[in-house]
This record gives structure tokens, sequence and C-alpha cells, in this order.
């Protein structure tokens, strides 16, 4: 009898012991794959099906098996995995300032490592997009989808009724909103519930931003910290912002805007049960909403999208891109990795509807709606292209951003105060001051 | 229990004695009333959301779909298949009866000795164990997660059984020790004098005698397991194993407030205890007031 | 068991068989207990020194420490997180204060409820009725109770009861609940509360009822009114299971996690972040695992003295018996 008690004891002390011992990755080079590849994104429900139609392409021209995996929440799973030494094979990322973190703490595998010829992959896209994927010199990995996020959703329908036309210009806009609102009707919605939807804020800001204080400064607000986030630049682009970010003209004022989702808010405009007229937020959101929210909308009647009006300086499109990278290294990721800046995948994911390709091979006719061909029309033939400015922030300061935009739209008397901190803030995780 | 034996032990009241007495309390029943109201109203929303087609449910409030009298399970079709609470039903169940079996067993083992075995330290021990039954679990979940790590634990359930055994243990030895001790000791001397070894003497003696405190921290421990959200968050990361607290965040993620997943998730989520609890409710009430009060 | 002498076996048949060192009884004592202190050491006890280890330190996206940085990580905690604790607004404001918030006003309540339904229960033949209707949340999972509650608090009047009541029979505007500063915390505090109020009132209704009821029927008889019996007699007899039912309630305050994870993740801004959201955010979210831990470390440290009322709850209580 005790004896058989000292078998699960010794087994537990055997556990305790191994507590030292520690892992690690080996280095080496490309090793065979497993026949299996997990890959994780954030995308789930429409957005994720069309991407599930490019892997099972994959599958059927390679025999290997592909295993998607997702989560809203990217960040806190991907960081727990790695720590957790447990990451997918490959991850599609939304962030390229964490494309640049994680490079930089050595967990990514480049394109080389992976045998790859980056080069060759490299010359499909044009330099905005290689931009992200190079980290010092090194490329670690392909713009997997492109969005514009210059695009304002509306119901063309509804602005015939009302005689209204298609703003081109930011006041233009604003009059538009003020009718609406004087015919009774809620002009706009959004949803920045939380952490995890705070990013269609920053998204307005960045619109207003980048057409107002223009390209330049920009780059120096989010790339270099050389304008700081109290300058006055910054607070005449919010005092434009909560124009329309504001209780009079958001549905259920800006208490709703902080208390739903970015995905509640395209119902609220394109649902079957429609509570406003406009919606502001990247291409992805024609898909979610036909694919998703209301499958009984007609493209163009009942949903359709306008470039984001110009302020007074010239930018075409401000967007993002999700950037496919690899954790480990073998040759089944290699494929994939290979894959999926052909224009072959392109074409397939194009197709559904989600998403514009950043690749220029892939041809306008694998669009299946108006939508998507003027989104991805808009990318291609955009003069000027600013990336997605919070996304590029390092740190936590990207996150912070949302935060910083949320407290401001509900209490703008407060700008000031609020972006002082927040400056201090980046102060001291050391951005701008180099 | 109490209600009957206060009725039989005051004399039989006539018909008009106990119109005056309801009246009395009237206000009583009055407040039990409204507070039942508030209670229940919260569940049965749910409950009635989830059986109402996604289209009126967008368009009316669940408290009037008594009058058009549309219900469907549609929507457990939906959320069992196409949102994978079907599979994660079964990972709650795969992760939560080692969850509570481990404990349970470790837990009674040591209750054993704390309370009939003399060995050095005892008391000292013992003191520790109880006063490690409030660390939170953050102080663990970094330095565990890189434990897990060193010793490739992390992509299967085999990681989360431990965390959830090491943290359920110090109230299993704690409530399960209280119990011990009250058992007769003529007993368990008794056996030692028939020549009974320890091990004999807690199998077959004292396990059996103690099946109501056994039963109280099963219990707590399956539904603490069952409903925990942030090991799982944590500890689980493969998607195909995901349990349902986790399942449901993510459902909520992607779909924000569809609660026609939302609603019929959360009650298959709530479904399993509810029946647990109503079956068991006496243990539990024990194991509670054990816990707490004693 | 004060002091119970066990005496160990001699001379056993049985005992012949085993090695000598087995029949001193105490080995015996400490091979029953290894799992559990095995267990418990790894993977309670070492994690927790590691993670103070950690709080001075600063991690890489891996959550490995890449530097020290001594109390840095206590200092901006405590003087620079406004997240945390911000001290320029009064009164002061951040995840501590909502801490600190929900335990007065949480435990409050349900200690007030539970003491209230477990008193008027007591009066009425379905008793064990109402007391079922009101513990069953007890055994829901904090976050189905997210959903339950999200469900009731959604801003539009055709979805969520609170705001079909509030514009239907108040004639006011609806309100979001849920995405306003001001009213987020209490919001979700009274969703805990309706879940936790069942524990209270069970303690406290199986107290009311180990008072003999001879006490009770010797006040009446000197004329005492049923007000007076509760005041002068049930009450004091019921402070000690009432300070155990708070003591539980605080704790579970300190631990707070799910309910505020699946409800608002915080948000408002940060206007509902709890210390155990942030530390998740920090760690997980931030990749700060050495500033997650700090956080940790100050949960732990809030906990402390109630870990030490439970234990010194625990040897006045050796003695009694």
């Amino acid at each position: 009898m005790r004896r058989k008690l000292m078998l699960p004891i010794a087994a537990l002390a055997a556990l305790a012991l191994g507590l030292g011992a520690c892992g690690g990755d080996g280095g080496g080079g490309t090793k065979e794959g497993t026949g299996t590849i997990t890959i994780f994104s954030l995308w789930g429900g429409s957005e994720q099906e069309a991407f599930q139609k490019v892997l099972t392409q994959f599958t059927k021209d390679t025999g290997i098996k592909t295993k998607y995996e997702s989560a809203r929440d990217f960040l806190p799973v991907i960081r727990t995995r790695l720590a957790a030494d447990n990451p997918p094979q490959m991850a599609i990322i939304p962030r390229p300032g964490f494309v640049a973190e994680l490079a930089k703490d050595d967990v990514l595998i480049s394109l080389e490592d992976l045998g790859l010829d980056a080069d060759k992959i490299n010359e499909q896209y044009s330099d905005t997009w290689t931009n992200l994927t190079t980290v010092d010199d090194t490329v670690y990995g392909v713009v997997a989808k492109a969005n514009s996020k210059s695009t304002v959703w509306y119901k063309p329908n509804s602005f015939q009724q009302n005689n209204f036309q298609v703003p081109t210009t930011w006041n233009d806009l604003v009059n538009i909103t003020k009718q609406y609102k004087a015919k009774g009707k809620t002009p706009w919605a959004a949803g920045a519930q939380g952490d995890e939807n705070s990013w269609t804020l920053t998204d307005w800001f960045e619109q207003i931003y980048a057409r107002q204080a223009g390209p330049d400064k920009y780059k120096q607000l989010f790339e270099t910290g050389e304008v700081k986030f109290n300058d006055p630049s910054v607070k005449a682009a919010i005092d434009e912002m909560v124009k329309i970010v504001n209780d009079q003209y958001m549905a259920g004022g800006i208490d709703t805007v902080l208390g739903i989702s970015f995905v509640d808010s395209i119902g609220r405009v394109f649902g079957k049960n429609p509570k406003a007229e406009m919606l502001y937020e990247g291409g992805f959101v024609g898909g979610i909403a036909i694919n998703q929210v209301n499958p009984g909308l007609k493209p163009g009647t009942d949903i359709d999208f306008f470039k984001f009006p110009s302020i007074s300086e010239q930018v075409d499109v401000v967007g993002g891109g999700d950037v496919a990278a690899a954790f480990v290294n073998n040759e089944d990721v290699a494929k994939l990795m290979e894959y999926l800046s052909t224009p072959e995948a392109g074409e397939i994911w194009v197709s559904t509807g989600a998403i514009a390709s950043p690749n220029e091979s892939v041809p306008e006719s694998a669009y299946p709606n108006e939508l998507v061909k003027k989104e991805a029309r808009q990318l291609k033939e955009a003069k000027s292209f600013l990336f997605d400015g919070s996304d590029l922030l390092p740190g936590t300061l990207g996150q912070n951003f949302g935060t910083l935009l949320q407290n401001i739209v509900k209490n703008p008397g407060d700008k000031d105060k609020l972006l002082d901190d927040y400056q201090a803030q980046a102060e001291q995780a050391g951005f701008g001051s180099a | 229990m109490s209600v009957a034996a206060e009725t039989l032990a005051r004399p039989r009241a006539t018909p008009a004695e106990r119109l005056s007495r309801f009246v009395a309390r009237t206000p009583v029943h009055i407040a039990l009333l409204a507070i039942a109201v508030v209670w229940l109203v919260p569940t049965a929303g749910l409950a009635i959301t989830s059986i109402r087609p996604r289209d009126e449910i967008q368009a009316t409030g669940w408290w009037t779909s008594f009058n058009d009298f549309a219900f469907t399970l549609h929507n457990y079709d939906l959320v069992l298949d196409n949102a994978q609470m079907g599979s994660s039903f079964v990972n709650s169940i795969i992760i939560t009866v080692p969850s509570t079996l481990l404990p349970l067993t470790i837990g009674a083992m040591a209750a054993y000795a704390f309370s009939w075995i003399r060995f050095p330290f005892r008391d000292t021990i013992f003191l520790l164990i109880v006063a490690l039954m409030v660390v939170p679990i953050q102080m663990a979940l970094v330095p565990l997660l890189r434990l897990f790590r060193d010793l490739g634990l992390n992509d299967w359930y085999l990681g989360i059984w431990l965390a959830h055994t090491a943290f359920g243990l110090p109230l299993a030895v704690f409530l399960l020790r209280n119990f011990f001790i009250t058992l007769p000791r003529d007993l368990i001397e008794a056996a030692r004098v028939d020549g009974a070894s320890n091990l004999r003497i807690f199998a077959r003696v004292v396990l059996p005698l103690s099946v109501p405190a056994l039963a109280s921290y099963g219990i707590f421990q399956f539904l603490w397991v069952w409903n925990d959200l942030l090991m799982a968050l944590v500890f689980i990361s493969d998607s195909d194993l995901f349990p349902m607290t986790k399942r449901i965040t993510e459902m909520q993620g992607t779909y924000g407030a569809e609660y026609h997943l939302l609603a019929s998730g959360a009650f298959l989520l709530m479904i399993v205890p509810l029946i647990v609890f109503f079956a068991l409710q006496r243990y539990f009430v024990q194991g509670l007031l054990a816990g707490s009060v004693k | 068991m004060s002091s119970q002498p066990v005496p160990g076996p001699v001379g056993r048949p049985r005992g012949r068989r085993l090695p000598a060192i087995f029949r001193y009884e105490g080995w015996q004592g400490l091979i029953f207990i290894a799992p559990a202190v095995v267990l418990l050491g790894g993977l309670v006890a070492y994690p927790l020194v590691w993670t103070i280890v950690y709080s001075f330190g600063d991690t890489n996206s891996k959550l490995d420490i890449v530097r020290w940085v001594g109390l840095d990580n206590y200092e901006r905690l405590f003087t620079k997180d406004k997240v945390f604790l911000d001290r320029d607004v009064f009164p002061p404001d951040g995840a501590l204060v909502n801490n600190l918030k929900w335990g007065v006003l949480y435990t409050t309540f349900s200690l007030a409820f539970g003491l209230l339904i477990a008193i008027l229960a007591a009066r009425v033949r379905y008793e064990s009725l109402v007391k079922a209707v009101i513990f069953v949340p007890m055994a829901i999972a904090a976050t189905a109770i997210a959903i339950i509650w999200k469900l009731v608090y959604e801003p539009d009047p055709d979805l969520g009861v609170a705001n079909a009541v509030a514009t239907g029979v108040f004639n006011t505007d609806p309100i979001v609940f849920l995405g306003r500063a001001d009213t987020v915390n209490y919001a979700i505090i009274f969703a805990y509360v309706w879940a936790s109020t069942g524990f209270a009132m069970v303690v406290l209704s199986a107290a009311l009822k180990g008072i003999p009821e001879e006490i009770i029927e010797a006040a009446r008889t000197d004329g005492a009114n049923e007000w007076n019996i509760f005041r002068r007699i049930q009450f004091p007899l019921l402070s000690l299971p009432m300070a155990v039912v708070t003591v539980w309630l605080t704790i579970n305050v300190i631990k707070l996690f799910d309910v505020i994870y699946v409800m608002t993740r915080g948000g408002p801004g940060t206007s509902s972040e709890v210390i155990a959201t942030q530390m998740y955010d920090e760690t997980f979210l931030n990749g700060e695992g050495g500033y997650g831990a700090a956080i940790a470390v100050v949960m732990l440290l809030l906990i402390l003295p109630l870990m030490a009322y439970n234990v010194s709850r625990f040897r006045t209580e050796r003695v009694v018996t």
C-alpha cells in the first residue's frame, strides 16, 4: 500500500525539481514542417470565414493542413502565448508597431531565415507596405491585407431622399451632419468601448489630424515624436473632431459611443433596426456589414462609402495593414508565408469582399462588388498614404492613446490637461527624446 | 424544516387569527415579492432572450415576447455549432473534473494527517496552508506560466489542472480537517488497535464517514473551476481547448452585442452549475457555513 | 482537538514488513501531506516569491526580465500612474480608489440585503423558496452574470430592461449605465451585489436560527418589542458571522476580475478599472510583466490583514474547541 503511494509522490517531487530547468529557442535553420500550421489573428466572424477560404486553397494546393485561431484581444493573447513558449506558428499582426517590438525581442523569424527571397516578394508591393515589414533592414513578413481607413460609410438612398451631395470638404460633412439633425435624424454612430474598441476614436483623430496639420506633422507626431501631443495642432484637430463626435450627433450620445463595441456601431447604422445614418471606419466595415450584420444590404443603395473629406492639407489615404509574420521556422510556414504573398491568394481573399489586397498584381476584376473595388482603387491610386499613427506608437502608448481620446470626447473641456498628461507619459517612455 | 417546526409548535389558530396574522405581515409579503422580482428578472430576461429569434431581439424587448410568442431553439444550434460552444462545453468538463478530484484527494490526505497523525511542525504547516488560502492567483500568473513553459505543460490541460489544484488545496485542507477532527476518536483508535495502517484508516474509516464534507468541497471547487475565467485566459491558449467562459468572452469580442448568441451561450454556461447546485444544495450550504462561520 | 496524543501502533504484525523508518509515525504524516505541500510550495509559494522578485524589474514581450529597476515600478504606480491612483482630482480616482468604493458599497449592500432578506424570509411559510431565488446567482459564473447584466443595462430601451423602466416609468432619456464614468461603477457593483447577497443571506440566516428560541421568548415576556429584540439580542449575536462575511466579501473585492473584464474591460476610458483588471492589462496587454507584478504585490499586501484575521480566527477557535 505504502509503496503505491510513493509513486505519485515521486512524480510530484520530480516535478518540483524540474522547476529550475530552462527552455529556450534552439536557433538552427528551417526545419521540416509538422504537417499542420497554426495561424493566429484577430478576425472572427465573417472576416475569419473570408481568410479561411485562402487557407483552404493553400491546403488543397500543398496538402499542408492549417489551423486558424483568433482572438479579438490580439495583444494579450499573443503575449501570453509567447511567455508560455507556445506561440502560434504564424500570426497576422494588426499593429506594425508591435512587429518592430517583437523583432527586437528576437521572437520573429525573418523571411531570409525562412529561406525566402525577400526582395522578390517585396517587388509586388509598394514601399508603403514593405516599410511596415522591415525592421533594421531585415524583412520579417508580408503585408497580408491592406485597409483604407479614409472611408466614411453612408446610405446612398438616405442621401438621395434628403438631397445630400457626397461631401468633399470637412465643412460639407459637418453641414450634412447638422441637416440630418435638423430633420430629426441621428447623423452618426460609433463604438469605442473599453481597450478593445478605442481604436475607432484614434482613427477619427488621425484622419482629421493628417488633413489639417499635414503629412509632415503627422509623421512627426506619431513616428518621431518631434511634435508634442500637447501641440496646438493636436488641439485644433480635437476641436474639429468633437464637432461631430459629440453628444448631439452620435446615436445615444458619447455615453453610448463609449458603451458599445465597434461591431455594434455597424448594427446601429446598417442593421435591420437602424438608429443612425453614417459611420466612420475603415474599408472592412462593408464586409462585416454585408457578410455578418445584415446580409440583406444592397451595395450602392443601402450602403456605400465616400472618401474622408479634405480639410486644408492634401492627403489621400490614411490606412492600415496587417502583417503576416512567423514565430516558428519550418518549411510549411515558409510555404504559407510565400503563398500569402502571391496574387493567387490575394485573388481568393479579395473575392470574399472582406479586404483589399496590397499586392499590386491582384486584378480589379477579382473584387466581388463595387465597394471593395472602390477601396482597392483608393489604395492603389493614393498619391499620398499615411499609416495608422497610433498603431505605430511604441509600447503602451498606442493603447493609451485610445484611452486618452475616450477621456477627451467625454470631457472636451479637459483636453489641455489630458494632453499634457499624455505627453508626460510619452516622454517618460522615451518617445521623441532621441 | 423550521417552518414546519414553527407551525407544529403553535396551537392551531382560528381562521380569523390566521387572517389577521397574514394581514399584519402584508408588508413583509410585498417586500419579499419585490425582492424576488428584482432577483428573478435579470436571469429570466437572459433565458427568454436566448430563445427569441435574432430579428425579434433587435426589434423589441424580451418582456413583450409573450404577445407574439415567437420562440426558437435556433440560437442554441448556432452557438453550439458555429460558435463552438459545443466543444467548449466538453472542454469545460475536461478541465473541471480533474481540477476537482485532484485537490479533493490530495487535500483529504493532508487533512487526515493534520487531524489524526502526529508529526513535527504539524500545526505550523497547517497554519501556513490556511494562510495561503487567500493568496490571489495574480501573484502566481506569470511565474506559473514560465514554470509550465519550462516543464512543457502549456500546450494542453496539464498546466491548468495543476494550477487549479494548487489554488484549491488550502480550502480543501482547511475544510476537510475541520470536519475530520470532529469524527469520534474512539473509532479511529479502535481501528489502530486492530492494526489498520493510516492509509487504511483514511480510506476505510475516515473517507466513508466524511461524504458530506467531501461533497461540500467538491461542489465548491467544481463551481469555482467551471466558472473561472482568469486562469483559462492565461493557461489555455489553443482555441480548440477553450472552456466556455473564455469562448463567450471571445464571442462577445467578435460579434458585439449579438444577444441571440451571447444569451444562449451564457445560458449553456450556467446550466451545469445550476443542476449541480439544485441537486446538491444541502451540501453546498453546509460547506459554505462550515467554511465561513465555523 | 486541543491536544490529542494519538498513540502510535506498536508491534503490529503488518508493521514487520515495513522498513524501520516507516514505523516512526511522523514520517507517515509527512508522506500524507507531501503531495499537498509540494504542490503548494511549487505552484503557489514559489511563484509568489518570483512575482515579488519580478516587481523590481522590467520585462520584454516574452515576459522575461531584461533589467532591474529597483523600486521604480512602485514609485510609478503610486505617484505617476493616474489609471491606478489619480491624486490630482478630488476626491482621488483610479483603480485603487475603485476597489475602495467596491469594498465599501458592495460589502455593505450585500450584507444589508442579506440580513434583511434573512429576517423577512424567516417570517413567511415560503422561506426556502425565497432563499433559493436569492441564492441561485451564487452558482452562476461571473462571466454569465456579466452577460445577464449587460443585457439589463443595454442603452436601447427595447433591449435593456433597466432603460425600459427608466424611459417608460420615470420618463427619462435612456441612461448608458456602462458608458458613463459617473454610473459605471455603481452599475457593476449593483450587479455583483445581486450575485453575492445570497451568500450573506445564507450565513446570517443560519446564525439567526442558531440563536436559542428561549432567549427571544424570555425577552418577549419581558415586554421587548421586535425592534428591540433585533437590536439588543439578535444583532449583537450576529456580529461574528457578519465579520466573517465581511472578510469574505472584501477578499472577493480585491480579487475582483471576471465581471469587469467581461462587462466593460475597465471602460469607459479607465473609469471602471480595478486592481486586478489593471494587473492583467499591464502584464498581458502592455507586456509590462514587472509593472504588473508590482500591482499583484499591492493586491497581496491588501489581502494580508485579512489573511492575518483568518489565521488568528482559526487559532482562537482551536482554544475554544
